[in-house]
């Protein structure tokens, strides 16, 4: 037999499921209220103006608390003490939709991106070993790293500011020709290497890096 | 036994005829033997629906006693396998029946050999309409989309509820009961069929339980009819989801009936719809109907034969 509406649980006054999601719940408001609302065509002559009034504030009150999260986990705490419902109800949280492209990775970790720029270039200035190797007639990939590691950049963050993939990097550090990207790349990657490790002149030691992979290339 | 069908709708000209004929029509073509019967007493026109305009007998013949059994007065349709208990040319005083005529009718109705027997009721809400209606589960509601009808049919719906509940007591014992109601639920307690249910359940147990076994057992149908492209289709839907929820009796929706020019051509031309318009919109809602009402029939009748 029909319950009287205002005896019923707010779930069952939206005629939901209790573990349905907000969305759900705006969807039942709105169905009931199409269907309640004075001038409505199904529940014509079907109640009383008073009645009518009482149900619409009914499911106005059940719609705030459930679309509203900290109330609606209040008032289902209500509920499974009362027993009404179940534990089960309560489960973790739905899953998020997930970006299939990671348009936020860069923006995630600003900081770890960034070099200090004004830190390296001091560092560059001070450190013997860089101005050493920077006179070689000759620098080879070795003689890159051995810069990168005295100025203590990883190779990731070189990765993330010049958006080269870290492959190609391994490969420019190794001498790796294999490896290397589209010849028409290489100068203009190792450029932005140089750039982002804030050696100077950038031009010139591209040069004599080119110069020790030409070398390499004639030994073999 | 046969199965009945009392088709019913609170207000008048939303198809209660038509579709109690379409129906008829329909299951005769199927090669079932079909009975149609007027009992919208003091205004029946089943008879011209179905073109047979000067019915030799009709029911006051069988009230009257001028014929014995209900067989006697049936009549032969232009349809094959399609009969008619004609309310044609009745007496004129027939709307108000009497109660012990009522029941012997009504028993005599539910000994008849058919296959299939469909009652078409007279709108309103008047004791023969509800009495007719409860005789068997298996009741058709039929309405339209419009404010008005849709007030009767739940007015209706309520008076059978109501009268449900009124046959398991005496003028006296109801009174009482009307009374208690009143007190529960406030001055307009009696109107309300819901909550003088309550009030059963509470004083007299045994009885609520009757009665509730008898509301879930009920398979009432729910029909929308003359739905025009503007209109909601799912409205009927709501509604029986709204007395379910409120007056706690389960009512399936059927579907609705396409709203169809052409139904009163056929009816001017006294011709089958069905055939005519075979194609429309409405007649395959008909079609369809037709299929679904005759596939989940019960085929309890709701009072002892003897």
């Amino acid at each position: 037999m029909g319950k009287k509406f205002a005896k019923l649980n707010y779930y069952e006054m939206l005629d939901i499921k209790p573990d349905v999601p907000s969305f759900e719940v705006r969807n039942a408001y709105n169905a009931a209220v199409q269907m309640y609302q004075t001038d409505s065509l199904p529940s014509y002559s079907f109640f009383s103006p008073e009645e009518r009034k009482e149900i619409l504030a009914c499911l106005e009150k059940a719609y705030l608390t459930l679309i509203n999260e900290k109330k609606r986990e209040d008032y289902d705490s209500e509920l499974i003490e009362r027993g009404i419902l179940d534990e089960s109800v309560r489960k973790p949280a739905a899953k998020k939709s997930v970006n299939i492209f990671n348009i936020n990775r860069v923006q995630g970790r600003p900081d770890a991106a960034k070099n200090d720029s004004a830190g390296l270039r001091a560092k560059v200035l001070e450190s013997n070993l860089i101005s050493e190797i920077i006179a070689q007639e000759k620098i080879s990939g070795a003689d890159l790293q051995k810069i990168r590691n005295e100025l203590a950049v990883p190779l990731e963050n070189i990765a993330l500011e010049t958006k080269i993939r870290i492959n190609y990097l391994h490969a420019i550090e190794g001498d790796d020709s294999q490896a290397f990207p589209a010849a028409i790349f290489l100068k203009g990657f190792i450029k932005s290497y140089l750039k982002s490790l804030c050696l100077e002149p950038a031009e010139e030691v591209c040069t004599k890096y080119l110069n020790h992979l030409a070398s390499l290339a004639k030994k073999t | 036994m046969a199965y009945i069908w009392p088709i019913g709708g609170g207000k008048g000209g939303s198809g209660k005829s038509f579709l109690t004929c379409t129906l008829g029509r329909l299951l005769a073509g199927f090669g079932k033997k079909t009975l149609l019967i007027d009992l919208d007493l003091g205004a029946a026109n089943l008879h011209t629906f179905l073109n047979v305009p000067y019915p030799t007998r009709n029911l006051s013949d069988f009230i009257r006693k001028k014929c014995s059994s209900l067989e006697d007065i049936i009549l032969a349709t232009p349809t094959p396998n399609l009969f008619l208990i004609s309310g044609a040319n009745d007496t004129l005083d027939i709307a108000n029946l009497p109660y012990e005529k009522k029941m012997k009718t009504m028993r005599s109705i539910a000994k008849l050999q058919y296959d299939c027997i469909f009652l078409d009721l007279g709108a309103g809400t008047s004791f023969n309409t509800l009495d007719f209606f409860l005789i068997s589960q298996n009741g058709i509601f039929i309405a339209t989309p419009e404010p008005t009808s849709i007030e009767n049919i739940y007015r209706l719906i309520r008076s059978i509820y109501f009268r449900r509940i009124r046959q398991y007591f005496t003028a006296a014992a109801f009174k009482e009961l009307e009374d208690q109601a009143e007190q529960d639920f406030g001055s307009e307690a009696y109107n309300k069929p819901e909550c003088i249910m309550q009030t059963v359940q509470r004083l007299y147990p045994e009885t609520g339980a009757k009665l509730e076994n008898d509301f879930n057992s009920y398979k009432f149908k729910f029909i929308l009819n003359q739905l025009r492209k503007q209109d909601d289709a799912g409205l009927g839907p709501q509604m029986c989801r709204l007395i379910e929820r409120h007056l706690g009796l389960k009512i399936e929706f059927v579907g609705n009936v396409a709203y169809d020019e052409h139904v009163h051509d056929a009816i001017c031309r006294r011709i089958s719809f069905l055939d005519r318009y075979p194609y429309t919109r409405a007649a395959c809602d008909l079609r369809r109907l037709g299929g679904q009402i005759t596939d989940s029939a019960g085929e309890h009748l709701m009072f002892d034969i003897d």
